[in-house]
């Protein structure tokens, strides 16, 4: 908040100059003559808080001028919690920052409403060249996190890379049998049926689990077969967007057919029994005891298992594979990564040095500041080869990963930055990267909603319908799905129920809402 | 009056200078109830307000009974409520008996070292945290590697996803509460039956009186005031309902008899963080609670003369 003048801090200053790699022009990175001291509150996964300690921030510092200075206590370990005690108390330092659950991008936007955190327009028009080319270059992003007055209230955390997850296959399984990867659902039915029959783990019993998945929204992601969509985004059950109108695909037709089809396959045991009650734990014990057949999931940590199981489960090989093709004869993978966090920082309203503020987010959004948020130091975690940055040997050969020890000097934490895939790509399984290169020559990526930000009225009927509603779904999907009632059967009385839980208003609602948002893209 | 008043304030003054030990005693818990229960009450006014909690409670608009009103109009907060009620209601019915049932029998075992063992066993699940009892349960009743399936099938049956039917949630969830706290629970009614004069027992045994009898004529009647009294108690919890236990083993596809008041506000206010909503839903069960317990233990005092104020 104030500028501080102790003349240690000045000295010590003076001296990490002195020893400051002489190649960066100071005039581009220098936000101010006097060191400037901004306080944060930055409080992110559950467990960590913004530290001085950290090279990157140090580093930062020395470059910008501008010291930034915890004040989130580590003494909880919920980010929401901390974030929420801090908008209670009223008392908002410089910059609020982090992550939660739940995502923090409605909080910023809400409170930024409500006047706790002041508009960035302006402020990056004026200020912020880096951040303004950014987002000229992104306009989708840039309405995707604005708020219902059009106004930005915070800088996110923009992450890069287009595939989070994709389908895997037990290969082997697949040779054993002398069957093809499948491509066609009929043939992908082929495939769990003789993966149950056959015995490809050859240990005389009957139990393979064809189909398994460790998460809720992959537990359906065979309905992808007969066209239906689980989800318009990484976000459980949300919304999608079909040619402009937003609409839910829970409530579509053909998500009908491909549930009645799942649960028909579930009966016939070809998906995993338990596979709403498995949990976290289900890849590695399904995969661990050489059992489980084809799941949809991570690409990266999904190929890990080929590494840990090799020398124990004999030819073991789990590969990604391309989407089958529909009952329509298309491609499509369902699932993508987030074109932006709902984290990130933004500038309270008590904030008296705004100004150097936002250059000091620009700063991230440079050249400079992109490496150093993405790789960390250099000397220190990275060295420049062929003018790239390549992550030193000692930590790509560490037994932790490498985002962890990224972590803990300070890079790759949720604040307004903007990542570079070839980060993750530098310690990715090879044959993760050759599924998303796969998938990356597929083209097959459903477009994603990327969420509106809703007025008052707009979050009125949200908040009245759209909890039951969605309990709702939940529940009749998973009751089809185990067998206690039939789709086709019970299909009117659903959208009956719908209809009266409020799912016309909730859509026309959330059109509006759309159509205002990213109007002008369409 | 005045004179009254006065009159009124110097006894009390004498009494305090006269018991001030006792007093003091007192005064921690006053000081407990003052700023745990009575100061949050302050709170429950932001469920007539559109809360904000950067506004804070006093600078967010009043909206009257707005929340009231959704929640009323809202399917699933009705169903939550009688799922509510009915598992608590068959909880009362068959597991308020149970730790009574085990009283009696304990006192009824002669050889002090199986009584002892009897008892530690049956008291031990009562330590174990609701998180591991939820596992267990969850194990045990698994449709591929559960014990109950494997003796279903070993006796011809076809296995049972317990955990994904409505119609088990209940019998599930009851069942494994008594296990979990019913040797606790009977610790009171123990202690309520040592308390019964030897002398009766003795006399009767000079009347001829069997063992039965004994236990129908004199220690019922003797510990009757203990069971109504936590009957009372019961009444009041009449709404509330294990949450914990309730969020560990409930599952989307038996929400329809699992989904109670709690696991509602649980949803829709803290996941939602819809905070005044919640507070509606709570102070709501809170009113229903008072009456109850007023009602409960108004027909106490008329019925049998044991009550709680």
């Amino acid at each position: 908040m104030s500028a501080f003048h102790k003349g240690i801090s000045v000295l010590a200053l003076a001296a990490a100059m002195m020893t400051a790699s002489p190649g960066w022009s100071q005039e581009t990175t220098k936000i101010t003559d006097d060191p400037l001291e901004l306080t944060i509150h930055f409080h992110f996964r559950d467990k960590y808080v913004y530290s001085e300690k950290w090279p990157v921030e140090q580093k930062a510092a020395e470059l910008t001028n501008v010291h930034v200075r915890n004040v989130a206590s580590l003494a909880t370990t919920s980010s929401r919690d901390a974030f929420n005690l801090l908008i209670a108390s009223g008392n908002l330092p410089d910059i609020v920052g982090g992550d939660a659950s739940g995502g923090l991008k409605e909080d910023f936007i809400r409170y930024g409403l409500e006047g706790a955190f002041i508009p960035l327009d302006d402020l990056i028009e004026e200020h912020a060249p880096h951040l303004k080319a950014f987002f000229d270059g992104h306009p989708e992003i840039r309405r995707a996190i604005s708020g219902p007055d059009g106004n930005l209230y915070f800088i996110p955390y923009v992450p890069d890379g287009k595939f989070s997850r994709g389908w895997f296959i037990r290969q082997d399984w697949l040779d054993k049998l002398g069957l093809k990867q499948p491509e066609t659902p009929e043939e992908v039915h082929e495939v769990l049926k003789a993966f149950r029959d056959k015995d490809p783990n050859g240990n005389g019993i009957k139990d393979e689990v064809p189909y398994f998945a460790r998460e809720e929204v992959d537990a359906i992601r065979l309905i992808n077969l007969w066209d239906a969509r689980v989800s318009g985004s990484e976000r459980y059950g949300d919304f999608a967007v079909y040619d402009g109108q937003l609409r839910h695909p829970w409530a579509e037709e053909n998500y009908k057919t491909g549930i009645a089809h799942v649960a028909q396959w579930y009966k016939e045991g070809l998906i995993d029994k338990e596979i709403f009650t498995r949990g976290a734990r289900s890849r590695e014990y399904l995969l661990g005891n050489n059992l489980g057949g084809m799941t949809h999931d991570w690409f990266a940590s999904t190929s890990t298992y080929n590494d840990a199981l090799s020398g124990k489960i004999e030819g073991f090989a789990l590969r990604p594979m391309l989407p089958p093709k529909t009952v329509s004869g298309q491609r499509f993978e369902d699932a993508r990564r987030l074109q932006v966090q709902p984290a990130g920082w933004a500038i309270s309203a008590t904030n008296e040095h705004p100004v150097e503020t936002i250059k000091y987010f620009d700063f991230w959004f440079s050249e400079q500041g992109r490496i150093l948020s993405n790789y960390g130091v250099d000397g220190l975690t990275y060295e420049m080869v062929d003018g790239k940055p390549q992550f030193k040997k000692e930590i790509l050969g560490n037994k932790d990963p490498v985002n962890a020890q990224l972590w803990a000097v300070g890079a790759q934490i949720p604040r307004g930055y903007w990542q570079t895939y070839d980060y993750e790509r530098q310690w990715t399984n090879k044959i993760a990267l050759q599924g998303i290169a796969m998938y990356e020559e597929c083209n097959c990526l459903k477009q994603e909603f990327l969420g509106v930000s809703l007025n008052a009225e707009e979050k009125a009927v949200y908040d009245r319908y759209w909890p039951s509603l969605l309990t709702y779904m939940t529940e009749m999907q998973q009751t089809w799905v185990l067998g206690a009632q039939d789709i086709n059967a019970t299909w009117d009385v659903y959208k009956k129920r719908l209809a009266e839980l409020g799912y016309d208003k909730v859509i026309a609602m959330m059109q509006s809402a759309y159509d205002r948002q990213y109007g002008a893209a369409r | 009056m005045k004179q009254k008043f006065r009159n009124a304030l110097r006894t009390h003054a004498e009494d305090l200078q006269r018991d001030w030990q006792l007093y003091l005693l007192l005064a921690p818990m006053i000081i407990w109830f003052a700023l745990f229960l009575y100061k949050p009450m302050y709170g429950l006014l932001i469920a007539f307000k559109d809360f904000s909690i950067f506004r804070g409670i006093e600078r967010s608009p009043w909206v009257g009974f707005a929340h009231f009103e959704a929640l009323f109009q809202n399917d699933m907060f009705i169903r939550a409520f009688w799922n509510t009620i009915t598992i608590s209601g068959l909880g009362l019915i068959f597991a308020f008996p149970v730790p009574i049932i085990l009283a009696l029998m304990f006192n009824e075992v002669q050889n002090a070292v199986a009584r002892r063992w009897a008892q530690t066993i049956v008291y031990l699940p009562h330590f174990i945290s609701v998180v591991i009892v939820a596992g267990i349960v969850i194990n045990f009743l698994s449709p591929s590697t559960g014990v109950v399936n494997l003796l279903l099938t070993r006796l011809g049956f076809e296995p049972i996803y317990f955990l994904t039917k409505p119609e088990w949630f209940r019998p599930v969830f009851i069942s494994s509460s008594v296990w979990k706290e019913a040797g606790f629970e009977s610790i009171v009614y123990l202690a309520a039956i040592a308390g019964v004069s030897p002398t009766l027992y003795e006399s009767a045994r000079v009347d001829g009186a069997s063992r039965w009898q004994m236990m129908w004529r004199i220690t019922l009647p003797c510990i009757l005031p203990t069971i109504i009294i936590m009957l009372i108690i019961r009444i009041g919890n009449l709404v509330e309902v294990g949450f914990e236990y309730i969020i560990l083993l409930y599952r989307p596809p038996t929400y329809e008899t699992s989904d109670v008041v709690s696991t509602f506000i649980y949803r829709t206010g803290l996941q939602g963080t819809q905070y005044d909503l919640a507070t509606a839903a709570g102070l709501f069960n809170a009113v229903i609670a008072f009456v109850l317990v007023y009602s409960a233990n108004r027909i106490s005092r008329k019925v049998s003369s044991t009550s709680l104020w």
